[in-house]
């Protein structure tokens, strides 16, 4: 149901065990030489400047390939040589199960077939942004998670409203929050009302009466959907080579004339319209 | 009949997982520990056959905990429960320190079971 590696699948599916999956990330990580390492290789740097690049990426926050580009030690030709190199020899997880005798070559065929099957309900639908908004392929991904957890998870039907810039959301029962950061920062807010709040606690704790429950297990319920939702944004941006982190989530009290964006952040609104009395919305604060 | 521990910060995946795992007929929840501390000190007084443990917890965290627990415990087999289970890094990093497997949330129970009846 979620968004999975290949070697996952493939544990999940008995196709191979946990060991022979070991064995062959030990062979991709013999095989599969990192940027500095493959630059070396290719004799275009030494040792000397990878530790040089490192230690000025302690005061840089850039990627290896593009400081050493700065740093004059390598050209931007070289770079994108190295990289094309790199995708060239790389050694997927499936190829290497194959090298180590754990699937033959038919069976993992067989296998990404089913994989890719598995996965095509997380390929994301277009979702309209702002032409403002940078990384829109992560946020794409998060806004268009977040209606298909919404549809899986919740089973809830619901219409997708129009993005738009807004500078504070409404108030309402609850907002479970979590931050992004890495190669891109913004904060991820779910706003419910009381109902849909026990729409998902019936959905996360697989109970048909959550009337009894404490408030603090409504509230834990929501926070977790949204760390799914959120989860699953980082393993589907990881899949096109960006690094996110997520943060724990948050409950935020808002008071009735909403939560403003914070100052050097900007908010988009994606109203999720559930055809009855009640509320939910998406906001995204997007770190400037 | 298999004996399993909990570990998780949120209360409602605990309860999603002990209700999955009690209803099963073949394998008992014996407790529920809300970090990785608490998951050693109560593998130590429980003494599971199986520990389904989130990655991502207050305190002690969940990999820190999978490494202590692969040194003290050789026989306790783990499997790590994170919605962070389909990034690629996150799963080799647990595998290497001797999970058993990766479930990504959002699970069925169906495959928590399967997973969970294969160790």
């Amino acid at each position: 149901m979620a968004v999975k590696f290949f070697g996952q699948f493939l544990i999940e599916q008995g196709a191979v065990t946990s060991e022979s999956l070991l064995h062959a990330i030990e062979l991709q990580e013999r095989t599969n030489l990192k940027l500095g390492e493959m630059a070396v290789a290719m004799g275009y740097i030494t040792a000397a400047d990878i530790e040089r690049a490192h230690g000025a990426q302690l005061s840089k926050d850039m990627k290896l390939g593009d400081l050493l580009v700065e740093l004059g030690i390598l050209s931007a030709d070289q770079l994108q040589e190295v990289i094309a190199r790199q995708k060239a020899t790389h050694l997927y997880i499936g190829e290497a199960l194959v090298k180590v005798g754990a699937l033959s070559a038919e069976q993992l065929e067989n296998h990404l077939a089913a994989f890719k099957e598995d996965q095509a309900r997380y390929v994301a639908d277009r979702i309209e942004l702002p032409d403002w908004l940078a990384n829109r392929a992560i946020w794409e991904t998060a806004v268009d998670l977040t209606y298909k957890m919404i549809t899986r998870v919740l089973g809830v039907q619901f219409r997708p409203g129009k993005c738009r810039e807004v500078q504070q959301i409404a108030g309402n029962a609850m907002i479970a929050s979590m931050d992004f950061s890495g190669d891109a920062a913004a904060r991820y807010l779910l706003s419910v009302s009381a109902g849909m709040q026990k729409t998902v606690a019936r959905a996360i704790l697989r109970e048909e009466a959550v009337d009894h429950e404490p408030i603090e297990v409504l509230e834990d319920t929501v926070m977790e959907f949204t760390n799914i939702v959120c989860g699953n944004v980082v393993a589907k941006t990881s899949q096109s080579g960006m690094v996110l982190d997520i943060h724990p989530p948050i409950t935020l009290h808002p008071p009735q004339t909403g939560l403003a964006v914070p100052s050097g952040y900007r908010g988009l609104l994606f109203p999720i319209h559930l055809g009855d009395d009640e509320v939910m919305e998406l906001a995204l604060f997007i770190k400037q | 009949m298999k004996k399993v521990l909990v570990v998780d910060d949120s209360l409602s995946v605990a309860r999603q997982l002990e209700k999955i795992i009690n209803e099963s007929g073949d394998l008992v929840c014996v407790g529920h520990a809300k970090n990785g501390a608490e998951a050693i000190k109560m593998n130590h007084s429980e003494d599971p056959d199986i520990i389904c443990m989130d990655m991502n917890m207050p305190g002690m965290d969940g990999l820190t905990a999978l490494r202590s627990l692969m040194v003290l415990d050789k026989a306790v087999k783990v499997v790590m429960v994170t919605s962070l289970g389909g990034v690629g890094d996150k799963f080799t990093e647990a595998i290497k320190l001797g999970a058993k497997n990766v479930i990504a949330k959002p699970f069925e129970p169906d495959n928590v079971l399967n997973i969970l009846r294969t160790l």
